[in-house]
C-alpha cells in the first residue's frame, strides 16, 4: 500500500470553549492545503460542522440508526467547504437515553464499512463533547482510533479545571495503549496574562500549548455568515493563525502522557494566580480612579 | 461489501444481509424478493417486476421466544477445546452455559475427548461496577482464569452492560495477553446490537478468523477440506475419503489445532450457509476458496456438491465413480422408503438453509412438504454468490412451498402454522418450541439436535428411517394430545394463520 497512512485526531475541551469552532477551522484549513480530511461530530448536538456547511445542519448516523435497522453509513456523510467530508454522530434527545452508547455505535458503524480507508483520506478529526462523562466518550481515544488528543482551552479557571480532568482520562487510556496527548490549544487568548497563565499550566502538567488562538470579532461573523474563518476571511489576521495551528497538527508527530495536577495541586495554583490577578485588577482600578 | 476483520467487532447480519425473523407467504416468493437475483433496493417498495425489494419484517405482536446472540456467541467458544469463556456480564447472562456444559459433555462423549465441563467464568457485573466500570473485574478474571485453568486460548464476551457503560474490553484484552502469553479474544456480542440469534455465529466467527487461523499458510494442503458444521457426528468423511480428502471438521466443537489449520486447507465448504462468515472470510483472507455448490440435500444436490468439491480439489477422474457407487448403494433401501413414505405429509421447521436443505430431503423420500416454518431468513450471504441462494435453488428443483413461515420459534405462531398444515408428522431443529407443540397436537415428531442427519447420501436413509421410527407412535402422541390444553382462547386455537394479528397482514 502506497497511500500515506491516515492520522486520526481528537480534540476536547469544557462546553463552549470554542471546539467546533477551532475544529472546524483546522479541518477547512487542511483541505484549503489539499489534505482529504473528515470532521466527525461527537456530540448529541450535531453541530459540528455547521460552519463548514454554510450553516447546515446535516442528518446524523444515530438519525439514520434511529429510522432504519440497517444503515449505509454513506448516507451519514456529507461534503462542505473545499470537499471536507463532514460527519454527526448525533445522540438522544438531552434527558433520555445514553448519549455515550450513541458515539460508540456511530463510530462503529463507519469503521465497519472501513469508510476512512474507502475514502483515503488523510486526516479524520473528531470533535468530542465537552467532558468524558463515560466510557462512550472515550471511544475516540482508545486503542485504534485517534492517536493524538489536543484539548482546547482558554485561561479561565474552569477551562483550565476541564483539561486537567481531560489530562486525567487521556492518562488512563494513554497507559492502557490509547490516544496520547498533543498538547492544549489555547483559545481565546488576548492578553500577556492570560497567555502565562497557560504557560505555567502546560508547564506543570508536562506537556505544551500548541497554538495561541486570539479571540476575534472575525470569527464571530464568519460564524454568522455559518462560514469558518478560513472560508469568510481567508486573508485575515486570525485565518492565518488557524492555518498555521492546522499544519503544527498536521506536522505533530510525538504526542506524551500528560502529568495532571491533584485537587490540591490544582487549587493551591490557582489561588496563587487569582491573587496575581486581584492585584492587577486592583492597580488598574486605581490607575482609572486616578485618571 | 467484504468482511471487514481490522476491527474486533463483527457486523450485524441485519446490517449485512438484511436478515429478518417475521414473513409469511409462499417460498417462491420470498426468493423473488430476497437479495440475490434482483440486488436489494433501498426502500420497501418492489424493486424490479420480477421481486427484488427491501424485505421488511412483517408486523407482528409475536416477537419474543427467539435466544440471545451473546449465547451462540458464547456457547461455541465454550465448546473450544482448550479455551476458557469470561462472559463479561451481569450473571443472568451466564444462565445459558448450563446448556452448554451439557452439550459439551455430549460433544465430549461423541469425539473421544475427556469426559469433563468446559471453563467459563463470568464477571459478575453489579450496580457498582455500572457506575465506577467494570475493566478492573474483568482484569482479575482474566487472571483468575489462567490461575486456575492454563488455557491455551481466553474468550472475552461482552454483554449488554459493559456495552453500553462502554467498557474498553479490547484494551483489557491486549494487555492481559501481553502478560499471560496466550490469545484473548473478545468477542463482541452485546444482547441488544442485534435481534437475530444468528449473528452470535459471526460473533464467534470473527474472532476465529481474526486471532485463531493460522496467518502465514506455510503448508498448503491440498487433500484437506475445511467442513463447517453446526455440530454432530462426521458423516463427511465416509464422502470425502473416497476421493482421497481428508475433513477439518470445524465449529460444532473444535480443537484449537483444527482451527488454525484452515487456512492451511484447499477449500472450505459449509453445512449451513448461516454459518458460511467463516467460509467467506477464509477465502478472503487466505485465499482458501469457499465451494458455493448447494447444500448436499437430495440426490442431485449431493451429487452437484461432490463434483464441486472434486473440481476445487482436482479429483474429478474419481468423483463419478464415488457418486454411481453410492448411489447404487442407497438405491435398494432409498426405493423401500419412498414406497412406504410416499403420501405422507410432512412439516419442517428449522433455521434457514438448513430448512430448505430438510425441504428437498423429505420431498426426495416422496414426503409431500406445503408448510415450511424457518426461524429467519437471510435474503443473502456474505459472499453474495447467488449460488448460494438455497431457497430460489429449492423453489426451483423442488417446486414451491405455498406456506412459507419465517418466525423466530414462536409458540403462538407455531400453533397456527400446524394446524393449517396438519401434516402425519414434523421434523424440526432443536427440542425446544416445535417438538413439544407438535406433540401436545398429537403429531409424530422427529427432533434434529445434530444437524447432519439429513446430510449427502446416507442422509436420506437416515432422515427417512428416522421418520418411519416415528410414525406409528401416533397412538402415543394423540394421548398425550388427549391430556393436553392449551391456553388459548378458542378463536386463537382455531387459527390457522401466524400472523393473523399483523396489520399487515395480506394473507387469507
Ligand atoms: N477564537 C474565537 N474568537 C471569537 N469567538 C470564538 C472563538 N472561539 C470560539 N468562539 C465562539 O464561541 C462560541 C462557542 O464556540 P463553539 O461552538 O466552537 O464551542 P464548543 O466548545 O464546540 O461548544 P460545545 O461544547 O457547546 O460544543 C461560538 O459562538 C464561537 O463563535
Ligand atoms: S440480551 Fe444482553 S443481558 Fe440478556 S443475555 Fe443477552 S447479553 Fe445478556
Ligand atoms: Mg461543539
Amino acid at each position: 500500500m502506497a497511500k500515506s497512512k491516515l492520522k486520526q485526531i481528537a480534540i476536547y475541551g469544557k462546553g463552549g470553549i470554542g471546539k467546533s469552532t477551532t475544529t472546524s477551522n483546522i479541518s477547512a484549513a487542511l483541505v484549503d492545503a489539499g489534505y482529504k480530511v473528515m470532521q466527525f461530530g461527537c456530540d448529541p448536538k450535531s453541530d459540528s460542522t455547521n460552519t463548514l456547511r454554510g450553516g447546515d445542519y446535516i442528518p446524523s448516523v444515530l438519525d439514520l440508526l434511529h429510522e432504519n435497522s440497517r444503515v449505509d453509513a454513506h448516507d451519514a456523510i456529507f461534503r462542505g467547504f473545499g470537499g471536507v467530508y463532514c460527519v454527526e454522530a448525533g445522540g438522544p434527545q438531552p434527558g433520555v437515553g445514553c448519549a455515550g452508547r450513541g458515539i460508540i455505535a456511530a463510530v462503529q458503524l463507519l469503521k465497519q464499512q472501513d469508510i476512512f480507508d474507502e475514502l483515503d483520506l488523510d486526516y479524520v478529526i473528531f470533535d468530542v463533547l465537552g467532558d468524558v462523562v463515560c466510557g462512550g466518550f472515550a471511544v475516540p481515544i482508545r486503542e485504534g482510533i485517534a492517536e493524538h488528543v489536543f484539548t482546547i482551552s482558554s485561561a479561565d479557571f474552569m477551562a483550565i479545571y476541564a483539561a486537567n480532568n481531560l489530562f486525567r482520562g487521556i492518562q488512563t487510556y494513554s497507559n492502557k495503549g490509547g490516544a496520547l496527548l498533543g498538547g492544549v490549544i489555547a483559545n481565546s487568548i488576548n492578553t500577556d496574562f492570560q497567555r502565562e497563565i497557560l504557560d505555567d499550566f502546560v508547564a506543570r502538567t508536562r506537556t505544551q500549548v500548541v497554538e495561541y488562538v486570539p479571540r476575534s470579532l472575525t470569527v464571530t461573523q464568519a460564524e454568522l455568515q455559518g462560514k469558518t474563518t478560513i472560508e469568510a476571511a481567508p486573508r485575515s489576521e486570525q485565518a492565518r493563525i488557524y492555518r498555521r495551528l492546522a499544519q503544527r497538527i498536521a506536522e505533530h508527530t510525538e504526542s506524551t502522557v500528560p502529568a495532571p495536577l491533584s485537587p490540591q495541586d490544582l487549587r493551591s495554583w490557582s489561588a496563587g494566580w487569582a491573587d496575581q490577578l486581584i492585584e492587577i485588577e486592583r492597580k488598574s482600578q486605581h490607575l482609572a480612579v486616578a485618571s | 461489501m467484504p468482511i471487514n476483520l481490522k476491527i474486533p467487532e463483527a457486523e450485524t447480519r441485519e446490517q449485512r444481509l438484511g436478515t429478518i425473523t417475521q414473513w409469511e407467504g409462499s417460498a417462491a416468493q420470498l426468493a423473488r424478493d430476497s437479495a440475490f437475483s434482483y440486488g436489494c433496493a433501498k426502500g420497501c417498495v418492489t424493486g424490479g417486476p420480477e421481486g427484488g425489494r427491501r424485505l421488511c419484517e412483517q408486523n407482528s405482536p409475536f416477537a419474543q421466544a427467539s435466544m440471545c446472540a451473546e449465547t451462540i456467541a458464547v456457547t461455541n467458544a465454550t465448546i473450544i477445546q482448550d479455551s476458557v469463556v469470561i462472559q463479561h456480564s451481569p450473571i443472568g447472562c451466564a444462565a445459558s452455559q448450563s446448556f452448554t456444559c451439557r452439550y459439551y459433555r455430549d460433544l465430549a462423549a461423541q469425539r473421544g475427548w475427556a469426559l469433563e465441563d468446559p471453563q467459563s467464568l463470568c464477571s459478575n457485573l453489579t450496580e457498582r461496577d455500572m457506575v465506577f466500570g467494570g475493566i478492573a473485574k474483568l482484569e482479575q478474571a482474566i487472571r483468575e482464569a489462567w490461575d486456575r485453568h492454563h488455557p491455551r486460548v481466553i474468550f472475552v464476551a461482552t454483554s449488554c452492560a459493559s456495552g453500553i457503560i462502554g467498557d474498553d474490553v479490547d484494551g483489557a484484552a491486549q494487555r492481559l495477553e501481553a502478560e499471560i502469553g496466550v490469545p484473548v479474544v473478545t468477542l463482541h456480542c452485546e444482547g441488544f446490537k442485534s435481534k437475530h440469534w444468528s449473528s452470535g455465529w459471526d460473533v464467534i466467527e470473527h474472532g476465529i478468523l481474526r486471532r485463531l487461523v493460522k496467518t502465514e499458510r506455510r503448508n498448503r494442503r491440498q487433500d484437506l477440506v475445511n467442513v463447517i458444521h453446526l455440530g454432530g457426528p462426521d458423516v463427511f468423511t465416509p464422502l470425502l475419503a473416497p476421493l482421497g480428502l481428508r475433513v477439518n471438521l470445524v465449529m460444532g466443537g473444535s480443537s484449537l489445532d483444527r482451527l488454525a489449520a484452515m487456512s492451511e486447507a484447499a477449500a472450505t465448504v459449509t453445512m449451513c450457509f448461516v454459518l458460511s462468515y467463516l467460509a467467506t472470510g477464509l477465502e478472503q483472507e487466505y485465499g482458501v476458496p469457499e465451494l458455493k455448490a448447494p447444500l448436499p440435500y437430495g440426490l442431485a444436490a449431493t451429487d452437484a456438491w461432490l463434483r464441486d468439491i472434486a473440481r476445487a480439489t482436482g479429483r474429478e477422474d474419481r468423483v463419478e465413480t464415488v457418486i454411481a457407487s453410492e448411489r447404487a448403494r442407497i438405491a435398494p433401501e432409498l426405493a423401500r422408503l419412498r414406497d412406504r413414505l410416499s403420501g405422507k405429509k410432512g412439516f419442517v421447521a428449522a433455521g434457514a438453509a438448513f430448512a430448505h436443505g430438510l425441504v428437498a430431503d423429505l420431498r426426495e423420500l416422496g414426503v409431500t412438504v406445503d408448510s415450511a416454518y424457518s426461524f429467519h431468513h437471510d435474503p443473502s450471504t456474505d459472499s453474495g454468490d447467488p449460488r448460494q441462494d438455497s431457497l430460489t435453488y429449492l423453489v426451483e428443483t423442488w417446486g414451491d412451498i405455498p406456506h412459507f413461515t419465517v418466525s423466530p420459534d414462536q409458540h403462538f405462531q407455531a400453533h397456527a402454522a400446524l394446524k393449517r398444515s396438519k401434516p402425519d408428522f414434523v421434523i424440526c431443529r432443536h427440542s425446544g418450541t416445535m417438538a413439544v407443540l407438535a406433540a401436545r397436537l398429537g403429531i409424530p415428531v422427529l427432533p434434529i439436535f445434530y444437524s447432519n442427519d439429513g446430510l449427502g447420501y446416507e442422509g436420506l436413509l437416515t432422515i427417512g428411517r428416522a421418520i418411519l421410527r416415528v410414525l406409528p407412535r401416533q397412538r402415543f402422541y394423540q394421548d398425550v394430545a388427549s391430556h393436553s390444553q392449551f391456553p388459548y382462547q378458542p378463536w386463537w386455537r382455531d387459527q390457522t394463520n401466524p400472523y393473523a394479528l399483523s396489520a399487515d397482514s395480506s394473507v387469507a
